[in-house]
């Protein structure tokens, strides 16, 4: 009787944008949790940072259940692999800001030059605009399913996938620079706060970098 | 003439055939306009109910083979009781497959449980010899036409829109200017089985030239009642409101067509019963009585809004994922194909057909996710059905023959 429920499966693309949502959320509450940082209100950081990780938890949980969802039974417009290499992408956005809030609960940090934290705190908001950008483009990416694959559309989708790469390119700027100061500021700093900040600068490189990954799977989703 | 009780029998086992027929098939074609949002499952009976007794009444054969399809050998039958009994079990087990098939949600043909019906009692009553195994094969194609025609079809079709209306710079106007377009091929359609159906025409250039001017009425109708606004931000949400409305429309002629087609189903054993029973033993083929027309198109329509309602209730709640361009592509295609092969005398069911049409649409990327194990399940059943209904009314006949 309900041949016609069964036939269609659930389009995938629906809690593939929640996934992103929930994975916007992480990165902006992450960069919320840097704000605080900045202003050495470290207290109500923590709070926050560990909201980033229940975040995280959240996003992993859709996670599991879009994989279970999408068997190889299903007949899609777009190749089931590369459905689900973006999918790990996305979720590894939301690790690498995870990342970052583990080394901002570590510990609590000394004297750290102005311009050091400047850059990390700059590095925040590009990470959120990279990851609304993945939010937008998967959100585009249905649409054009819907236009049934118009060039309209396609070419709409290649111009955020580029501005993700542009923010990427900018973030690895950053981060460049901030290694650089780390070094120049080496007698000022300990060894442990030049270790620190290392490494909150590279998890947060990276949400860019794997913001950049799930873009790439797009186009390749696209050219199927 | 209605002294005979056996001819009252195969009325209502007719009857319950039709019925059956509104329940499982009738509900499964109307489907997707449902679960596309187009029309409501109150609407959706109110349309299948009148157009699939419009249909079954006007367009369905005033002609009908003794034997659906010629699938066994009449000549073979000298026993005027063979034939009513047979009838009886026939559709009986037809009737009972669709029911069982309707409640394991599985989207059978109509056409094929009576195919199968009559082999079983044929074989019960005279052996092997008596299949036509060259009508089997046609049978056997039109397990493998119906679904490609459907596919092919709504993959054009479904293309054809995206093309012209989803990706040209404007939607929403392509939308406005196009779908008339398509709702005058349909009328094309509808006006040229008009003529020959109902007003018994011969020739085919009247018959075109009957729908072209069906065609471009509805054209112009159409166009005039799109022109209001159908404002939304986004434009894909605004084509797909027009062709909402457009459904509706396809929605009904997907409706005609399964009456025209499959009514025979159910009433043409009763024919052959009722030529038996007033002029007796029948030839290859008999009249069919209009009134046996009208009693197989009401049966339809009763199906439609006594189970048929529950089970496109289910699905309108259910599919939310297909849209009103692709429900549009699909709905189309199956009606066409059906009409035309009815029409140039194929073997094709309108079940295969709306199953292909979908597949088709997935095929030209239309459709986000299509279950393939479902795909397979119903291709299973399809070759189930002609054994089973076989099985079942060989079954039938030798108890009836017994008393």
């Amino acid at each position: 009787m309900q041949v016609w429920t069964k036939l269609f499966a659930k389009s995938p693309f629906k809690p593939l944008i929640k996934h992103a949502e929930v994975v916007l959320e992480t990165v902006e509450t992450l960069e919320r949790a840097l704000e605080l940082w900045y202003d050495k209100k470290y207290q109500e950081m923590e709070k926050i940072a560990v909201e980033v990780d229940n975040l995280e938890d959240i996003a992993d949980r859709i996670k599991e259940e879009i994989r279970d969802s999408l068997t190889t039974k299903l007949f899609m417009p777009v190749n089931r692999n590369d459905i689900l290499e973006y999918l790990h992408m996305q979720d590894k956005i939301a690790d690498a800001a995870e990342d970052t809030a583990k080394w901002l609960l570590i510990k609590r940090p000394k004297e750290i030059p102005e311009d050091i934290k400047e850059i990390i705190l700059k590095m925040g908001k590009e990470s959120i605009k990279a990851a609304k950008l993945v939010h937008t483009a998967i959100v585009q990416m249905d649409t054009v399913i819907e236009s049934g694959f118009s060039e309209k559309e396609i070419e709409k989708e290649y111009e955020f996938i580029k501005e993700i790469e542009s923010v990427e390119n900018k973030i690895d700027g950053l981060d460049t620079k901030l290694m650089k100061l780390v070094f120049e500021n080496e007698d000022k700093l300990s060894w442990g706060d030049g270790f620190y900040i290392l490494n909150i600068a590279r998890t947060l490189s990276n949400i860019s970098d794997k913001a950049k990954d799930a873009a790439e799977r797009i186009r390749l989703m696209m050219n199927k | 003439m209605f002294t005979d009780p056996w001819l009252l029998v195969t009325i209502a086992v007719g009857l319950f055939m039709a019925w059956a027929i509104g329940a499982n098939d009738a509900a499964n074609s109307m489907s997707t306009a449902v679960g596309a949002g187009a029309i409501t499952p109150k609407q959706a009976v109110i349309i299948a109910g009148v157009l699939e007794f419009t249909g079954a009444y006007f367009f369905g054969k005033s002609v009908t083979e003794t034997i659906r399809k010629g699938i066994i050998n009449p000549s073979q039958i000298t026993d005027p009781t063979v034939l009513i009994y047979g009838s009886i079990a026939a559709l009986l087990a037809a009737a009972l497959w669709l029911l069982i098939a309707t409640k394991f949600g599985l989207p059978v043909s109509t056409t094929h449980s009576i195919v199968g019906g009559v082999i079983g009692y044929g074989i019960v009553y005279a052996g092997m010899g008596i299949v036509n195994w060259g009508k089997i094969a046609q049978v056997v194609a039109s397990w493998i036409l119906s679904p490609i025609f459907g596919a092919i079809m709504a993959f054009v079709v479904f293309k054809a829109i995206s093309k012209t209306i989803l990706q040209s710079s404007t939607p929403v106007k392509s939308a406005k200017n196009y779908s008339p377009i398509w709702i005058g091929l349909a009328f094309v359609v509808i006006g040229a089985m008009f003529y020959i159906k109902v007003m018994h025409g011969k020739s085919l250039l009247i018959a075109l030239r009957c729908g072209v001017l069906a065609g471009f009425i509805a054209f112009l109708i159409s166009f005039v009642i799109l022109r209001r606004n159908f404002r939304t931000a986004d434009p894909y949400i605004g084509v797909e409101a027009i062709f909402k409305r457009v459904q509706v429309l396809t929605s009904a002629y997907v409706a005609l067509s399964h009456g025209a087609n499959d009514v025979a189903n159910a009433i043409g054993p009763v024919a052959a019963v009722y030529a038996v029973a007033t002029t007796g033993l029948a030839g290859m083929k008999v009249p069919v009585p209009r009134w046996i027309l009208a009693m197989g198109g009401l049966g339809i329509a009763v199906g439609v809004a006594t189970y048929g309602y529950k089970v496109m209730e289910t699905v309108g709640k259910k599919i939310t994922e297909l849209t009103n361009t692709r429900g549009f592509s699909i709905d189309f295609s199956a009606a066409t194909v059906v009409l035309i092969a009815s029409w140039l005398g194929l073997p094709i069911s309108t079940t295969h057909t709306v199953v292909g049409a979908v597949i088709g649409v997935g095929l030209a990327r239309g459709v986000k996710a299509i279950n393939k194990n479902i795909v397979k399940d119903i291709i299973i059943s399809w070759f189930v059905t002609v054994p089973v209904a076989a099985l079942v009314s060989g079954i039938i006949f030798k108890i009836l023959m017994v008393m």
